[in-house]
């Protein structure tokens, strides 16, 4: 052996400080995002399953079973076949609940702190021969390198930098977006290694020491046939059973478990990995036989043993280094992860389960501390297990306790995912007696070196005389799924239990229950964990699980903070396993029990079942196309709908209740109805609480103003006629009601006209008197000032006639005006003596009017409605104006009319009244000095001469007042040409 | 969904039957490199299944 030891050292420091590197930089960022989350990392990552057995172990087991040493890569390669009916349901709880490792994931599915205590132990003892394998290789390695006589020291402190390395991954998960990237990136590049140098050992095995694939083929047909006729060709019954066990390594083994879930980024990717890694598995393998024959073909073997036959490929120093480097890689690679994947077990289902973290000071760095020890702790274990026990026995014996012991989980996995009927009892006493018969027949003999204590069950006698491995195998995972499904049949299983089978069976239908809890808020929620995680720590927990659900802390929802909840249950369980998790959630955030029994949580069934629709075939498929059919009906119904449970919650609120209320359905389904945002609490409690099902026509309050609505309601029953909540329709009858009401103001005008018709009658012939007194007065005497005044009486009680008649008019909707009253109107005197009469009125006597009008202007018209046209107009103006303000009247010729305006420098309309004013009854006047009947009247007897009007307040000319602008038909006098 | 069938129908017949193939291997005369010819076309039809699964979820 010709490398010195400062070369080994040199090589093996350096390779370890290149994955540090490659960590830091993935860390820091310096190497894109796009590259290290590609899948290829990830599938380079998973191939950690490649420890020290696939490089020096298959050797081994190819040496003396032939192309049996396959089965430890095909078993795990049909794992990830199965990545979508087998992997992918895991990584979905596993990300759901947050689990990271096996023992999170039982002791959420059983149920019990003492299951996630017991896969621990288990995984321990289990693991102890795997881990000594690794430094067993190392050790053995250095000494082929070096020559070194005592390489277990070398070892010992190639472990402690493997152990410092792990150490520097405790505690940086939350920093990194929750993706342990550098980890991954670290993890990926040894697998990249060991590829690449078994690549390497293989090209010089095939084209270094044969002369290619022709010259090796004669080889094997010709020398090489001695060697292979040695090769105990594997037993189909083992075959079979390594495929299993190695099968079951890929969903066990804690840090297989580890990458495959906790470290996953997606479903994607893990169903890419199926593919991708017996790819990665195919070219590790490969090379294995060729250096098999290789170190045959040189006689290798007779000096090195078969593990080890890569360092006797050449004298030259690169191909020990490759073997070395592709030795350590691995080594480095599966000793880091388990030490990470069984801190954190231990951590989790020992320690904090022993002493639970009540308040810690800093919990976080309390945490990192300790798991930091306990992976220092396990590789030392490793180490001191390889010193003890591993020194004795081959690669083969190591690994095979391993992953036999390993697989006494899997009966409990299988049940987890599709037996919902199993329970804790029969999972716990099944794994226990299975561990008992691995114990003795295999891990207790490797340990204190004693025969296998397992017995032959009577009826297998065939068995007698087969290797131990193989009887341990077939006694105890029978032993352990025949305990397990009788003690499950046998016994009743819990309510949570129940629960939590429901939740990770794959197809198991998911019906959450609706409580109310005791917190009323985020806020509560901190106060209520504070007690538990202290107050900075619980703070972080509670904002972090708002962030990931994208809520305020104020919400109150209570579908909203049992969100939270499992939320934060799920954060917890992350950092210190389910156990506690649960714990604490229930004991400081526990369900209140005062109201109403629990009713399914159908909005949240719905959400799920959203989420898993690519995973429903056959019946569930179409069943779900059904319900979403059913549900777009209802949510796109053009009428209001909103659904409460049976405890007041809000269910359902469709598309046209958010259009209505201007509420998003997202933001208030889960509410309480009471806390729904005013007015819609208080009237949909109203209709609830009502006797009768209909309310019609309430009055309410919106953004755009008064609208009218008419609630249905419908009593919803559940199952067995129990009640189920109400469903509550909301009709906008506002248009209707605006009919209704246009209506009531029409007869309402109609009554007025009838009322005029017999005022007219009655004040006529009192009017008829005056006139004729007035008119008799004339003749009675010659004083002027006399005269004056009986001649405005008569043209006073003209008018009075008049305004009755145009009143009666008004009420009759015009139907008085013919074409045969129309005449040219000079449009500057009728304006003349609207302000003549106004003044009469001896009001607002300082307000000036000015007559702009040509006298030679006229429109076609009724003299006497136009009259009454611009006193109103002018009555408004005055009104409106102040001491000293103008009131301008002007007329300018606009087409084939005339464009009359009067502008005032009042104070203007309100915006908000202006849309109105030409409807009865509309007036900005104070009560009783306004009829709101002037501008209507405008109106009719402007449309009564086919003109228009409009208004502009404040006219763009102005900064205040109000301009009314009226376009009549003009007169065309003989001869003139329309302009 | 029902590629997923094929997939565990595929993986549960290997595992039957793959001692058969073993005894194939082993025999004299067979290209050493064949075990590895029939994993390199199991891995292309696992590629051509999830292609399929791919456009089965779109």
């Amino acid at each position: 052996m010709n490398a010195s030891l400062a070369g080994m050292l040199a090589l093996g420091t350096g390779f370890l400080l290149a994955l540090f590197l490659c960590a830091l930089a993935v860390e820091r960022g310096l190497i894109p995002t796009r590259l290290t989350r590609h899948p290829a990392v990830y599938t380079l990552a998973l191939g950690v399953y490649a420890s020290a057995w696939a490089i020096y172990g298959s050797l081994e087991l190819a040496s003396t079973s032939g192309y049996g040493y396959l089965a430890y890569y095909l078993g795990v390669a049909g794992a990830f076949l199965l990545a979508p009916v087998l992997l992918v349901p895991i990584q979905r709880m596993t990300r759901t609940y947050q689990l990271a490792s096996l023992a999170d994931l039982f002791a959420f599915r059983y149920r019990s702190r003492w299951v996630g205590s017991l896969v621990t132990l288990v995984s321990l003892l289990a693991v102890l021969p795997l881990l000594a394998l690794q430094v067993q290789t190392m050790g053995d390695a250095i000494y082929l390198m070096t020559g070194a006589a005592s390489p277990a020291p070398l070892a010992l402190a190639f472990c402690a930098l493997i152990a410092l390395f792990a150490m520097l991954f405790v505690g940086r998960r939350r920093r990194i977006d929750g993706q342990h990237d550098s980890l991954l990136a670290a993890i990926a590049l040894s697998s990249l290694v060991k590829l690449l140098a078994m690549l390497g050992l293989g090209a010089f095995a095939l084209f270094g020491v044969f002369d290619g694939p022709a010259d090796l083929q004669a080889w094997l047909d010709g020398p090489g046939q001695a060697f292979q006729a040695g090769v105990v060709q594997t037993d189909p019954a083992h075959w079979r059973s390594l495929l299993l066990l190695f099968f079951a390594a890929a969903l066990l083994m804690p840090h297989i478990f580890h990458i495959v879930f906790t470290e996953t980024r997606s479903r994607h990717t893990l169903l890419q990995a199926s593919w991708s890694l017996p790819l990665f598995l195919l070219l590790m393998a490969l090379p294995v036989p060729l250096i098999l024959w290789a170190g045959q073909r040189l006689g290798s073997q007779e000096t090195l043993s078969a593990a080890y036959l890569a360092f006797g490929l050449s004298e030259s120093g690169w191909t020990q280094a490759l073997a070395f480097l592709a030795g350590l890689a691995a080594t480095s690679a599966t000793t880091v992860m388990i030490a990470l994947a069984l801190s954190g077990m231990v951590l989790n289902h020992v320690l904090l389960v022993a002493h639970p973290p009540e308040a810690q000071h800093d919990l976080y760095r309390w945490l990192q501390w300790l798991r930091r020890a306990l992976v220092a702790a396990v590789v030392l274990g490793g180490w001191l297990f390889y010193r003890i026990v591993g020194v004795h026995h081959d690669l083969t014996s190591l690994g095979l306790t391993a992953f036999v012991g390993m697989a006494q989980c899997l009966p409990g996995l299988l049940a987890l995912l599709y037996w919902p009927g199993a329970n804790r009892k029969g999972m716990v006493s099944g794994l226990v007696a299975g561990i008992l018969v691995w114990l003795l027949g295999l891990w207790g003999p490797l340990l204190t070196g004693l025969p296998s204590l397992v017995v032959i069950p009577p009826g297998l006698e065939v068995l007698s005389g087969e290797p131990v491995w193989y009887i341990v195998t077939l006694v105890s995972l029978a032993t352990n799924a025949l305990v397990f499904i009788v003690v499950s049949l046998a016994t009743p299983t819990s309510e949570g239990e129940r629960a939590a089978a429901e939740a990770c069976s794959v197809d198991a239908v998911i019906r959450p229950k609706r409580l109310p809890l005791e917190a009323a808020n985020g806020e509560e929620f901190k106060a209520h964990l504070a007690r538990a995680l202290g107050a900075a720590v619980a703070a972080r927990e509670v904002d972090r699980a708002l962030d990931d659900l994208g809520l305020s802390p104020l919400d109150g929802r209570p579908y909203a903070l049992r969100r939270l909840r499992d939320r934060l249950q799920a954060n917890l369980s992350g950092l210190m396993g389910p156990s506690v998790a649960q714990d604490i959630v229930d004991r400081y955030l526990p369900y209140r029990h005062d109201g109403p029994g629990a009713t399914e949580d159908i909005h949240f069934v719905e959400s799920r079942l959203e989420a898993y629709r690519s995973r429903l075939t056959g019946l569930a498929r179409e069943l779900d196309g059904l319900r979403r059919y059913h549900r777009r009906t209802l949510t796109r119904l053009p009428v209001g709908l909103c659904a409460f449970g049976e405890d007041g919650e809000l269910l359902m609120w469709n598309d046209a209740l958010a259009e209505l209320s201007g509420i998003d359905g997202d933001s208030v389904v889960g509410a309480r109805r009471d806390s729904l945002p005013a007015p819609w609490g208080e009237l949909l409690g109203r209709i609830l609480a009502e006797p009768g099902r209909h309310l019609y026509k309430q009055p309410v309050p919106l953004a755009d103003g008064t609208r009218f609505l008419s609630l249905h309601k419908a009593e919803l029953e559940g199952d067995d006629s129990e009640p189920g909540g109400m469903v509550i329709l909301v009709e906008d009858h506002s248009e209707m009601k605006w009919l209704e009401d246009e209506l009531v103001h029409a007869a309402r005008l109609a009554s007025i006209g009838q009322l005029a018709a017999g005022v007219a009658h009655e004040i006529g012939n009192p009017i008829t008197g005056i006139s004729s007194l007035a008119q008799n007065l004339r003749y009675d005497t010659d004083d002027p000032e006399v005269l004056a005044t009986a001649e405005q009486i008569q043209q006073l009680t003209d008018r009075v006639s008049r305004i009755v008649s145009s009143l009666v008019g008004f009420a009759h909707g015009g139907r008085h005006l013919a074409g045969r009253d129309l005449a040219p109107v000079s449009v500057a005197e009728v304006v003349d003596e609207a302000i003549h009469l106004i003044h009469l009125a001896r009001s607002g006597d300082d307000v000036r009017f000015d007559n702009r009008c040509p006298a030679a202007e006229s429109v076609e018209g009724d003299a006497q409605r136009l009259l009454q046209v611009m006193v109103n107009l002018l009555g408004n103006a005055r009104d409106a104006s102040g001491p000293g303000d103008r009131v301008i009247i002007e007329a300018t010729p606009e087409g084939e009319g005339l464009r009359l305006t009067v502008t005032d420098e009042g104070q203007g309309i309100d915006e908000s009244v202006r849309d109105h004013l030409f409807e009865p009854f509309t007036t900005t006047k104070p009560p009783g000095e306004g009829t709101g009947l002037g501008l209507p009247l405008v109106y009719s007897i402007v449309a009564e001469h086919h003109g228009q009007i409009d208004l502009v307040s404040p006219p763009p000319d102005r900064e205040r007042g109000t301009r009314i602008s009226l376009w009549l038909p003009r007169h065309q006098k003989e001869g003139e040409a329309p302009r | 969904m029902y590629v997923y069938r094929l997939m565990l129908f595929l993986v549960l017949g290997g595992y039957l039957l793959s001692p058969l193939m073993m005894t194939g291997w082993a025999s004299p005369g067979v290209a050493w490199y064949r075990p590895f010819v029939i994993w390199g076309v199991l891995i292309a039809l696992t590629l051509w299944l999830e292609q399929k699964r791919k456009l089965d979820e779109r």
